[in-house]
């Protein structure tokens, strides 16, 4: 189940599929429940990721070399959504895995794994559009992005195909950098929030508490993604999961 | 003239792009769309590439190796003798006259074989403009020479050191900088591949090498030629040469990859003919990909750094798929062998990314009637491939040069430690 519209904020964190192993891809999931995530991306590795920073480029090649796919992808979602039916697992990939299986295939087949959702930011709302009646009957919400330069009429248009959440890019620029929250995000999030009653999930440099405690009441979902995959990368998914714990309790107890 | 539908070319092309690039390729389209139809931009550009670049290139004679050869008459256009050695500066003289539209003050480039890169640095020289230029880690060492010259033009080279480390991971890396500054910060991109507006864009400003081949083929020739033969890394080259005879049938068009080592994968950059390649979206467009059933972009090879790329040009995908141009490919030995025969019979020395169209031109002129005229594209000087070229044909001599320049190049390493000044006080005293 994906938030609500003004329901109090939400960590959404990340897997990178076959990174650092397909093994502990699934262990890595279980810690993240057991620290309180309740959505999850699941990202399809792909060797060109131009949406993503160092650290999920590295993730990615890693990843491959470890036997990451969309297949494999599939796979691992089908064993964790039956096993953490709480959780809404959302699949994140570049459009060519996609492309490659077959689009409507691939449609079915993340519903038949249990993903509730898809982000794929190489894919524009125009391509997309003959693929949304499919996605909406298998129930597969579309998340699509808007950026902080994306003219307002578009912000409609993306909003319109989007299902489940809209994902709010925090800045300019890839993953995994940091991010001000000043006046002019609220102006951002403002300008936003006048196209859409979806809730908001807020990518791109998420990465400290005082970050979440910055979006907490303006926005539905934090992206906490890069920064967990540099602490599964540096201290192990064990010590990782143990800080998206701290994470989460931190804006629970705020 | 090449135009597309929508940035369309058959099933080819097109803008598959996070959103937050979207913006600024609308904005280049919506530039690209005025100055296509404003022909003193066309003019300002003829005259900037006369100025600075030292157009027209010629058409070469090629009397000894048609001779030997015993087929048709061989002719080059002439495009390593373009101002920094290819017709990469076609390209980037005209984006850096929209750069200046736009008002914008740094320009970011990537690069394979480091005449893209090279070029935009002197562009940005030129211009006064903050150039910062990717080039896969793989390729900086290959070509060291052309990585020297970039930063003695005041441009920050960075080595891309993730993926395999050459021409596609240095685009991936180009493109995630300019999703991060895009309001001051205009992408050159180097060939006729990527999202649209480029493949068309960079195709408008490289028809000036096809302009020139059809009129002094006219005047030299007396007619058009029976052949044009390019090589194929992403395709502005080629797409230069045949750009004006597209709507001419008998004027038959080859285009040749890099065949490299063998077919296996990896081992080649093999896209256009046979079944290696197959459609795929990534890297801002759809066109046909070396990739795995996965839809992972492979490793490439060749002998030549600026056509080991993983896709093509869109717009050579469809030209081929419609049968208008023909695709063949050589291997790094026949390209050695075609290098060689080019310098010992006509005093040339051509890129060894050059060489491959020389290696595809020869072969096909063989087959063709001593009356009829092929033009092979001379892409680029192949001095930038001197340290390449004598790992192919290594020789002691050549060894021995670089042992004694080693021990030179420590010397005066000392010898500026001792008196760090020395460099600065030489400049001011001119």
């Amino acid at each position: 189940m994906f938030p609500t519209a003004n329901e109090s904020l939400k960590v959404m964190s990340h897997c990178v599929v076959g990174f650092p192993s397909l093994e502990e891809n699934e262990h890595a999931i279980d810690g993240l429940v057991a620290a309180g995530i309740r959505l999850i991306e699941l990202q399809v590795p792909f060797s060109d990721p131009v949406a993503d920073g160092p650290v999920l480029v590295n993730a990615c090649v890693k990843a491959l070399a470890q036997g990451g796919s969309f297949e494999a992808t599939l796979a691992l979602a089908r064993k964790v959504s039956r096993r953490h039916p709480e959780v809404t697992f959302v699949l994140m990939s570049y459009l060519n895995p996609i492309y490659q299986y077959g689009i409507p295939a691939a449609i079915d087949e993340i519903a038949n794994a249990g993903i509730e959702g898809i982000i794929v930011p190489d894919w524009p709302v125009e391509a997309m559009r003959p693929h949304l009646l499919h996605m909406e009957k298998r129930g597969v919400a579309p998340i699509l992005m808007v950026t902080p330069n994306t003219a307002s009429a578009r912000i409609a248009e993306i909003a319109s195909a989007s299902r489940g959440m809209l994902y709010v890019v925090s800045r300019m620029g890839v993953t995994g950098s940091s991010t001000h929250w000043g006046e002019e995000f609220q102006t951002y999030i403002a300008r936003v929030k006048e196209h859409t009653n979806l809730p908001l999930a807020v990518g791109f440099g998420v990465r400290t508490r005082e970050d979440l405690q910055a979006l907490r009441g303006r926005v539905e979902v934090a992206a906490f993604c890069s920064q967990y995959i540099e602490w599964q990368a540096e201290h192990g998914s064990e010590r990782a999961a143990e800080r998206m714990a701290q994470v989460v309790q931190s804006i629970q107890a705020a | 003239m090449i135009s597309s539908e929508q940035g369309l070319f058959g099933e080819f092309g097109g803008r598959y792009v996070p959103e937050i690039l979207r913006p600024a390729l609308c904005q280049l389209e919506d530039m690209y769309q005025q100055l296509r139809s404003d022909e003193t931009f066309w003019q300002e550009y003829l005259q900037l590439t006369q100025e600075f670049s030292g157009r027209p290139t010629p058409l070469t004679a090629l009397p000894r190796l048609s001779e030997l050869l015993g087929g048709a008459k061989i002719w080059l256009k002439r495009e390593d003798l373009n101002h920094s050695g290819a017709h990469k500066i076609n390209n980037v003289l005209g984006q850096a006259l929209l750069v200046k539209r736009m008002g914008k003050q740094r320009i970011i480039a990537e690069t394979g074989a480091g005449q893209h890169g090279l070029a935009t640095a002197i562009i940005a020289a030129r211009m006064g403009l903050q150039a910062t230029i990717y080039m896969g880690s793989e390729d900086v060492e290959r070509q060291y020479s052309n990585v020297f010259w970039m930063r003695q033009l005041g441009a920050e080279v960075v080595p891309v050191n993730h993926g395999s480390c050459t021409l596609k991971d240095a685009l991936d890396e180009a493109l995630r900088d300019w999703a991060a500054s895009v309001d001051d910060t205009h992408y050159v991109l180097g060939t006729a591949c990527g999202p649209a507006p480029f493949p068309e864009l960079v195709t408008y400003f490289q028809r000036v090498i096809s302009q020139e081949i059809r009129a002094q083929a006219k005047h030299q020739i007396g007619a058009l030629p029976n052949a044009v033969v390019a090589c194929v890394g992403g395709g502005s080259n080629a797409l230069g040469a045949f750009c004006d005879f597209l709507d001419e049938p008998s004027v038959r068009l080859l285009g040749v990859e890099a065949g490299g080592r063998s077919q296996q994968p990896g081992q080649h950059s093999i896209r256009l003919h046979g079944d290696l390649a197959s459609p795929g979206i990534a890297q801002g467009y759809k066109t046909l990909f070396l990739q795995n059933r996965n839809g992972q972009l492979g490793e490439t090879h060749s002998i030549a750094a600026g056509l080991d790329y993983v896709g093509v040009s869109p717009v050579l995908a469809d030209l081929v798929a419609r049968g208008r141009v023909d695709a063949t490919s050589a291997t790094d030995a026949e390209v050695t062998h075609a290098f060689q025969l080019l310098m010992r019979y006509e005093g040339i020395i051509p890129a060894l990314e050059s060489s491959h169209a020389l290696a595809g031109g020869f072969a096909l002129a063989k087959e063709m009637q001593p009356q009829e005229h092929v033009v092979i594209n001379l892409s680029g000087r192949g001095d930038k491939d001197i340290f390449n070229i004598a790992q192919a044909l290594p020789q002691q001599e050549w060894l021995d040069f670089l042992e004694r320049e080693v021990a030179r190049t420590e010397q005066r390493l000392k010898e500026s430690a001792q008196c760090p000044n020395g460099e600065e006080q030489y400049v001011s005293n001119g």
